[in-house]
């Protein structure tokens, strides 16, 4: 009886202590919900281009009213091509900017829902060009950045205005900046059997085509080096396949040594510039090789008996990526700069071939060939997220843009009267579009970021 | 009747004669080959068979002496072999005995319950007219600009685009007492719920589907507590304790400035949520903006609008300051534009959501 006397206390005792902690929870909670800000997450956004306006630059000499009209609307067709961004045509504007110094009305701005907005000034003496221009971000009703201005001539015009939408389109996504590039590839004329090729280079929109090479000899894969004045490129001038340097600016070119009863092809350099890495056939089996190219020195990379070609540097210069077809299909393996164990990172259905590391070094893009069509698609280097971005008949020769955020390619169409056309579509899958060239166009390398 | 089975009759018996004499009608079967044949004595048939039997087989023929082969025995020292070292076979290790496979009883499954009773059915009222079920056909990915999370078909081309639907109005032209605002018809942009690829368009591949929803986060209501008196039977030192709990819950509830109201329910959170998130474009943000979460404050005004002055990044995770900066803008564009005609939120609630925290996680968005 006195035990029950006891427990029953003990649990009364225990109901009020916790009645207590109730008490104190519950108005430090109330106080709580009014003092503290409230908390929510947001996890699902949408993904649309974000709309900008350019309106035409102010000329501030007398020569420059067509320049200014034209850079800006270079700029604008640069934002427009990475189909992160949407124009708001002129016609739209409530105000226009008719002092670049002047203080900008946002709300006429906000009000046609232009997100960014870029003014410019451009100023033309003889040859000499230079071009002001600011970056608004319209709703927080700042500048973004500060203004900068660059020099120039006015021959180079186009790539003053591929600088000015560089540093928009950094500022605003906070990716590097890559309208300031080139590319070089092999223009192609003339149908299927009878294809003649030579080398050409361009502005990465396809302005400014010049010719390397003429169309006599048949030329392949060429590839920029890392600093953009040389190119690589295989020839058969000598009626055997052999691997040329060329010099862009002095257009003179030097053939690398290679022993007699080989073949190398699909060479590519190493992030110095110094080595270079290719695929040497010899007594019908394929391996991989670098080669000094100041002393001819070769060294040998693979040794199996099945095929191993096309190996692509990764940006620091420490691992190769490349295709063999060891496990009976053509897949990717990773190894070290120097040989050694390659380990296997394409696991897919298909053939997996000619991968290329990406510039910021997280993916690769590669060809991808399943059930009788070709795809371009981006990896991690460990074989994950594995992405198709396109689908054709045949798609191939992918190469990134010097911030890794766009892959350039080529498609071939279907039939004797096919073609081959120059395309780039960004890693999402976006924005898949041909890039205009004069003529057709197949392997395509684009070149770092022009100083 | 009898003419016909006349001529039936008639017609019978000319078939049947006609098969078994037919043949006498037949043309004269073909001469017969005729081969002559000589008859022979058993004395002749002997001496043919004689003549056929094979010559007798003579083997009695000289067979060449054998050459005389003198045997070169080389000159070989005799000499033991020595013996070969062999190394003992290694004794491999006898492998573990295979452990009989386990056999587990399976249980059986739980009977089913059956009822025997028959479910009372109700009996139709009427007449119901089945619809035939409209099937769309099967719809088909298309790379649209836009991706949000919920889709959007495409609006009717002369709507202009905004982020809340509207009817367009137009004042009308008899004399209506009331003044009609004229405004332009508005509607979304058309939207998929992931980035189409050229490659997802393909007819042998089906798309990915659709990410899932994040659950609407469970709003943990503040339940009051309820008070009760002490009971009677308590001790001195207890209602001592409660009444200073008591006291002290008073004395921290500080004294309401603003209509502060219950917490928001899920479903007003949930609004302001999609409110957001139909503004918060990651379409332009590098591919690290996109892997950095941001936690922004905003000050609210009233009528539920933001301050923009207000607007500023509390906090980031996963990605650079730069990056952060990226996201930073997105969110607060987002804010200020979704916000820029309030956004629905109860004003007797005003002090629930007079300062909101948002935190934007770009993980979903990341693979679209």
């Amino acid at each position: 009886m006195t035990a029950f006397g006891l427990k029953d206390a003990f649990v009364m005792k225990f109901r009020f202590f916790a009645l207590c902690l109730t008490l104190f929870c519950a108005s430090f909670g109330v106080a709580h919900a009014q003092q503290g800000p409230l908390r929510i997450e947001i996890t699902e956004g949408v993904i649309e281009p974000l709309p900008f306006a350019v309106p035409s630059f102010q000329p501030e000499s007398a020569e420059a009213g067509q320049m200014a009209a034209n850079l800006a609307q270079v700029v604008a067709q640069d934002l427009i091509g990475t189909g992160l961004f949407r124009e708001i045509p002129a016609s739209a504007f409530i105000s226009t900017v008719s002092d670049f110094n002047a203080p900008v009305q946002y709300a006429d701005w906000k009000a046609i829902n232009a997100q960014a907005l870029v003014t410019g000034a451009v100023n033309v003496q003889g040859n000499s060009l230079s071009v002001k221009f600011r970056l608004y971000d319209v709703f927080s009703g700042a500048e973004l950045g500060s203004g900068l201005q660059f020099t120039g001539t006015a021959d180079g015009w186009r790539r003053m205005a591929h600088k000015v939408a560089d540093a928009v389109y950094a500022r605003i996504t906070g990716e590097g900046p890559y309208f300031d590039s080139r590319v070089v590839y092999v223009s192609e004329t003339g149908p299927k059997d009878a294809r003649a090729k030579r080398l050409a280079i361009m502005d990465y929109d396809g302005a400014n085509v010049q010719y390397l090479t003429d169309s006599s000899v048949i030329v392949l894969a060429p590839r920029f080096s890392p600093s953009g004045d040389r190119v690589l490129y295989t020839s058969y001038e000598s009626g055997f396949p052999r691997i040329y340097v060329l010099d862009i600016g002095s257009v003179q070119r030097r053939v690398l040594e290679s022993a007699d009863g080989t073949m190398s092809f699909a060479p590519r350099f190493s992030p110095s510039g110094q080595t270079v890495v290719f695929s040497l056939t010899q007594g019908g089996n394929t391996d991989i090789y670098t080669m000094d190219i100041a002393s001819g020195a070769s060294t040998r990379l693979t040794n199996t008996p099945a095929i191993e070609t096309a190996p692509s540097y990764s940006p620091d210069g420490g691992r190769i990526v490349f295709e063999s077809d060891r496990s009976g299909t053509q897949q990717l393996y990773v190894m070290s700069a120097s040989g050694g164990e390659a380990q296997r990172i394409s696991f897919g259905e298909g053939r997996y071939g000619t991968p290329v590391w990406s510039p910021r070094g997280d993916l690769v893009a590669f060809t991808k060939q399943n059930k009788g069509r070709f795809h371009i698609g981006v990896m991690r280097l460990d074989g994950s997220e594995e992405r198709l971005l396109t689908a054709s008949f045949l798609d191939e020769g992918p190469t990134w843009a010097p911030n890794g955020r766009v892959i350039m390619f080529a498609r071939e169409t279907q039939g004797e009267g096919g073609s081959s056309t120059l395309y780039s579509v960004d890693i999402s899958g976006r924005n898949l579009r041909p890039v205009q060239t004069p003529q057709g166009g197949s392997d395509p390398s684009w070149s770092p970021l022009q100083k | 009747m009898n003419t016909g089975q006349y001529i039936s009759g008639a017609g019978h018996l000319g078939l049947i004669g006609w098969v078994l004499l037919g043949g006498v009608f037949a043309a004269e079967p073909e001469p017969a080959q005729v081969t002559e044949v000589s008859v022979i004595s058993s004395a002749e048939f002997d001496a043919m068979v004689a003549a056929a039997t094979s010559p007798d087989q003579v083997t009695e023929i000289a067979q060449p002496a054998a050459p005389e082969v003198a045997p070169d025995t080389p000159n070989l020292a005799s000499q033991a072999d020595s013996v070969i070292q062999q190394p003992a076979p290694l004794q491999s290790e006898t492998p573990p005995a295979d452990m009989p496979p386990e056999v587990t009883e399976l249980a059986l499954p739980p009977e089913a319950e059956v009822d025997d009773t028959a479910p009372v059915l109700e009996e139709p009222a009427g007449d119901i007219a089945v619809l035939v079920p409209e099937i769309a056909p099967q719809a088909v990915a298309w790379p649209v600009e836009r991706v949000a999370p919920e889709p959007v078909a495409q609006p009717a081309p002369d709507v202009t685009p905004d982020v809340a639907q509207q009817d367009a109005v137009t004042p009308d032209a008899t004399d209506t007492p009331v003044e009609q605002e004229s405004q332009e018809a508005t509607a979304p942009e058309e939207a998929t719920t992931e980035i189409v690829t050229e490659a997802a368009i393909a007819p042998a591949r089906s798309a990915r589907p659709p990410g899932r929803r994040p659950a609407a986060q469970p709003v943990t209501q503040a339940a009051a507590a309820p008070v009760q008196t002490a009971p009677a039977q308590t001790d001195d030192v207890d209602a001592a304790a409660i009444a200073a709990a008591v006291a002290a819950a008073q004395v921290t509830a500080p004294a309401a400035v603003v209509p502060s109201g219950p917490p928001l329910s899920a479903g007003e959170k949930e609004s302001l949520r999609v409110a957001v998130s139909s503004c918060w474009n990651v379409g332009s943000l590098s591919s690290e903006a996109l892997q950095t979460t941001v936690t922004v404050s905003v000050a609210m005004n009233t009528d539920g609008t933001p301050i923009v002055g207000s607007i500023s990044l509390d906090g980031s995770s996963g990605g650079s300051t730069a990056a952060a900066r990226q996201a930073f803008e997105a969110a607060r564009r987002a804010i200020i534009r979704c916000g820029a005609s309030g956004f629905k939120l109860p004003s007797d609630k005003y002090g629930q959501w007079q300062n909101i925290e948002m935190t934007f996680n770009p993980e979903r968005m990341r693979v679209k």
